[in-house]
């Protein structure tokens, strides 16, 4: 007997059925790699929220089961893809794993505020960036060739002439033909200009003296004779202005030096061995991206 | 405008309340001693102080697509949401081809509007969840895409999304980490891009209702910013936590409503590829259309996408053979994808003028008309780049982005039932054009609810249109007919009733070249009526128009303005058309007893078709009967008259 007790076959089935029993007694272990799913009240939790989230009230009964089910279904898609060995050498799950490093390093970076110093170094560095337009404010009469064939520039210069005498607060709303271009535009940016005239006569309305009437300036409608109201540089942006563009820009950067310097440091870690390709594989490559900038 | 009487006055203006003739500003109607009775103060010096009506249209997209749609991403798009916005604003992006691309302007809004089923699919879900990616039809997909055939794989996904085979195990669906995060990725792009008063960017998803391939997609937009939006995720159409039913969507925008206090509104496209599903008159998903269904459309859809990439869905030659110019950019080969071929009875429920048209047969059945809706254009494009100017298109998709190949390739095709789209055939259209009052989400999207909306093929022409009892021929020769439109009537999606005896209604017709476009053909109006018998009828009239062209006696049409298109330079000269037309125009067949609507629509001269620049700058060869001119067009909401 003692004999038998000493055998290890049996010592391992005695201990294989102690551990068994166990397991059974305590409720089984449910992770990955066995063939027992619990779900937990954590997880019926976490269904039942999710759907909450959506649909702004708790699931139905026959709901909840549906979401359990379909719970259950991707827990063994799950275990049994892995057991396949399905997520291997997989370019997206490597891609996503990529993504996720990444972005717990990016992250990382924005729990920081920069100082407003910090700010305003960066602002003074790249000031083209937050460079507001030089803003105008016009007046103008409208001339149209469409009612004036031949008229239009003689009727216009003389207008202009007209326009002079009155000066400043000449009152036009008589003036000229009738539109639904506006005869005034208050002070904004000068691609505002554009946008309603068009380019050719915001280059010409740029070339005019502020406060005197002048003209007549070309546009894809017809003539206008044109008094600038007002006209203001580009101001130079204030920190207080253009403060969360700057902080965009700045925690942009500061990532990309993040993501630059993680890369640098573990690189070290790594031997990279590069076999060039073949001669005829580059001359393809060359190819395709000359064909796909061509326009 | 300090004065009180002033300001009083101005504000009976404004209601319409006093004839607007007292203020108008045209020198030949103008009367000092009738002013000076009016107002015992002077009114203010400039014109515009006070004034409350929007004075330019915005223009934007209320539907593009980014690398965050499956699709999109399956097709190769890279740009995402901030990119996409970026671009919008007008800055020069690289886009997913890598070619350097900008717009001729900025836009002045966009809605991102990714696929809800699957968000996040590309890049993020494609990696996000390693099992899911470990089913067969995924894994199957993903080599396909490595392998560079990016374009077989997004029309594979779109075939089994529309036949509902897609495992459920490849589509992250809300409630999960991934799905979350995609979302938040998203409204967080929306909420950077957002600059009020200069450019607004929504918030928006599009829900893809595809099942058996009909298309009844719907984009949703939010009036609100982040605090509300990531209160929920997108509502889906794959169950159980999403559905294909247009009700259930209204439900969900309910729920959401009452949760949040916030507002949204869905934009339905692409009748055109429902087969008959889009506007439904009898039933839809086992249901009778009754006064519930009606009250719901009515309510949560205020606007439909009449016309994008995917063809223009404004009417059908089958519909109105005696409209010259409905045959634009029509797709009318089948469904969505090709699994099923279109059938002549089918249009009637696809095109929004029949639609507009059978929409009063339902008011009258019903009391309340479901199809009671403005109009907008959009792009569509999955590429992440709003650019649908002709000279400057960049396709619907990546693959679609300029290159000496898109002439001539296969969009796709249906090897059963035959039906193939070649990438030609897809349309450089459309934006959304909408008079609010600043540049705002929240003006924007009121206006919107209000339907002061139009769409254009791309071109961004300014449209006017006003309907009322009293519009005057003088009010054309106004020097600001949006302050007569406003004082006399209402803006287009407005409603006129109570028709004053033995008076028709009178409308306010105006256009504006796009200040670097065509020269304008002429200006229509469309009216649709119910008869007493109950049948519906449509007419189309033209009302202005260049030159001194004569209306043909007999069919009261206007003769071609002809064209100046060179198609081997792909120029054209504003030589024929006019930069601007304006007109009144009273209904000369009214019945103050029967319900009608009206709405404008305005032609420009012919200029080259996108299919014309590639082959200028390519220098290749199209396919026989390849479309190489274009009428670019815009089309207004509509003005309803209602019997009392």
């Amino acid at each position: 007997m003692k004999a038998i007790l000493r055998e290890p076959l049996l010592q391992f089935v005695a201990l294989g059925a102690l551990l068994f029993l166990w397991f059974e007694w305590k409720g089984g272990a449910s992770g990955p790699g066995t063939t027992r799913i619990v779900i937990t009240e954590g997880i019926v939790q976490n269904l039942v929220s999710g759907f909450t989230r959506t649909w702004k009230r708790p699931p139905t009964p026959a709901e909840l089961k549906g979401l359990v089910d379909e719970h259950v279904k991707e827990e063994i898609a799950t275990r049994e893809a892995i057991a396949m060995g399905l997520d291997r050498d997989d370019t997206v799950i490597r891609r996503r794993l990529r993504q996720k490093l990444e972005f717990l390093v990016e992250g990382a970076g924005g729990e920081t505020p920069p100082t407003d110093a910090q700010l305003q170094q960066w602002l003074d560095t790249h000031p083209h960036v937050f460079q507001a337009e030089p803003r105008v404010a016009l007046r103008q009469v409208f001339l149209s060739p469409q009612r004036r064939p031949t008229a239009a520039r003689a009727d216009a210069e003389r207008l202009l002439a007209r326009l002079r005498r009155a000066g400043r607060d000449a009152k036009v709303d008589a003036l000229g033909d009738p539109t639904m271009l506006p005869g005034e535009l208050p002070l904004g940016p000068v691609s505002e200009v554009s946008r309603t005239f068009g380019d050719k006569f915001a280059t010409g309305v740029a070339a005019l003296e502020p406060g005197q009437w002048g003209g007549p300036v070309e546009s894809a409608y017809g003539l206008h004779l044109v008094l600038v109201t007002e006209r203001e540089a580009a101001p130079r942006p204030a920190l207080a202005d253009v403060r969360p563009l700057v902080l965009r820009e700045f925690l942009a950067q500061r990532s990309r030096t993040q993501l630059d310097d993680l890369y640098k440091g573990l690189l070290a870690k790594y031997t990279v061995t590069v076999e060039t390709p073949r001669e005829p594989e580059r001359k393809q490559a060359a190819a395709s991206t000359a064909g796909s900038v061509r326009q | 405008m300090r004065h009180p009487l002033a300001r009083w006055c101005l504000a009976v203006v404004m209601l319409g309340a006093t004839p607007v003739a007292a203020v108008a500003q045209d020198a030949g109607e103008h009367n000092p001693a009738d002013l000076a009775k009016t107002f015992s103060n002077k009114p203010p010096y400039s014109p515009y102080a006070g004034r409350s009506f929007p004075t330019r249209p915005l223009f934007g997209d209320t539907h593009l697509h980014t690398a965050f749609s499956m699709d999109a991403g399956a097709f190769g798009a890279k740009l995402g949401p901030a990119d996409a916005f970026k671009f919008a604003r007008g800055e020069e992006v690289t886009s997913n081809t890598g070619q350097p691309v900008k717009l001729s302007r900025p836009l002045d809004f966009l809605v991102v509007a990714d696929h809800s089923d699957g968000f996040g699919f590309f890049p993020q879900v494609v990696g996000g969840a390693p099992a899911i990616m470990a089913d067969p039809q995924g894994r199957k997909w993903n080599e396909m895409i490595t392998s560079g055939k990016g374009a077989d794989a997004a029309l594979d996904i779109i075939r089994n999304f529309g036949a509902g085979t897609i495992s459920k195990a490849i589509f992250p669906v809300p409630g999960t980490a991934v799905y979350r995060s995609a979302w938040q990725q998203a409204v967080k792009a929306a909420e950077a891009a957002n600059d009020p008063g200069r450019f607004t960017a929504f918030i928006g998803y599009e829900w893809t209702s595809n099942t058996a391939g009909n298309n009844l997609h719907r984009n949703v937009v939010f009036r609100d910013d982040a605090t509300k939006a990531l209160q929920i995720e997108p509502y889906t159409t794959m169950k159980p936590l999403g559905s294909d039913d247009p009700v259930d969507l209204w439900k969900w925008m309910t729920a959401f409503e009452e949760k949040t206090g916030g507002r949204v509104l869905a934009i339905a496209h692409n009748g055109n590829l429902s087969n008959g599903q889009m506007f439904p008159m009898v039933e839809a998903f086992g249901r009778k259309i009754d006064r519930a269904y009606a009250d719901e459309r009515a309510k949560w859809e205020r606007l439909y996408e009449v016309t994008q990439t995917k063809g223009t869905g404004e009417a059908h030659p089958y519909l109105s053979p005696n409209d010259e110019f409905a045959d634009f950019e029509i797709w009318d080969k089948g469904n969505l994808d090709g699994s099923v071929a279109k059938k002549k009875e089918m249009l009637e429920f696809e095109y929004a003028r029949s639609a507009l048209k059978n929409g009063l047969i339902l008011e009258q059945k019903l009391g309340v008309n479901p199809y009671k809706f403005g109009l907008i254009g959009s792009t569509d494009a999955h590429t992440g780049l709003a650019a649908i100017e002709e000279e400057n298109f960049f396709g619907k998709t990546a693959p679609q982005e300029p290159s000496p190949e898109r002439l001539t390739k296969t969009f796709f095709a249906d090897p059963k039932t035959g039906i193939k789209i070649m990438d030609w055939e897809v349309g450089a259209s459309g934006y959304a054009a909408v008079w609010a009052t600043e540049n705002t989400r929240e003006a924007i999207f009121d206006a919107m609810e209000r339907r002061e909306t139009y769409a254009t093929t791309g071109t961004r022409m300014v449209m006017r249109f006003f309907g009322g009892w009293d519009f005057e021929e003088k009010d054309a020769h106004d020097r600001m007919p949006a302050r007569v439109g406003y004082a006399k009537g209402v803006p287009m999606g407005g409603d006129l009733q109570k028709a004053p005896a033995g008076k028709a209604p009178t409308f306010l017709a105006a256009a504006l070249k796009d200040p670097i476009g065509a020269n304008l053909d002429r200006i229509q109006i469309v009216k649709g009526w119910l008869d007493a018998k109950g049948e519906v009828h449509e007419q189309v009239f033209d009302v202005a128009w260049s030159g001194a062209r004569k209306p043909d006696p007999k069919t009261g049409k206007v003769p071609s303005v002809g064209s100046t298109v060179d198609v081997a330079n792909a120029t054209w000269t504003n030589t024929i058309g006019a930069p601007e037309l304006i007109a009144v125009w009273k209904d000369p067949g009214f019945d103050p007893a029967q319900r009608a609507f009206y709405y404008a629509r305005v032609i420009e001269i012919p200029t080259p078709r996108w299919t014309a620049y590639d082959v200028k700058r390519f220098g290749n060869t199209p396919l026989p009967g390849t479309r190489m001119t274009v009428t670019e067009r815009g089309y207004t909401s509509p003005i309803w008259y209602t019997p009392n």
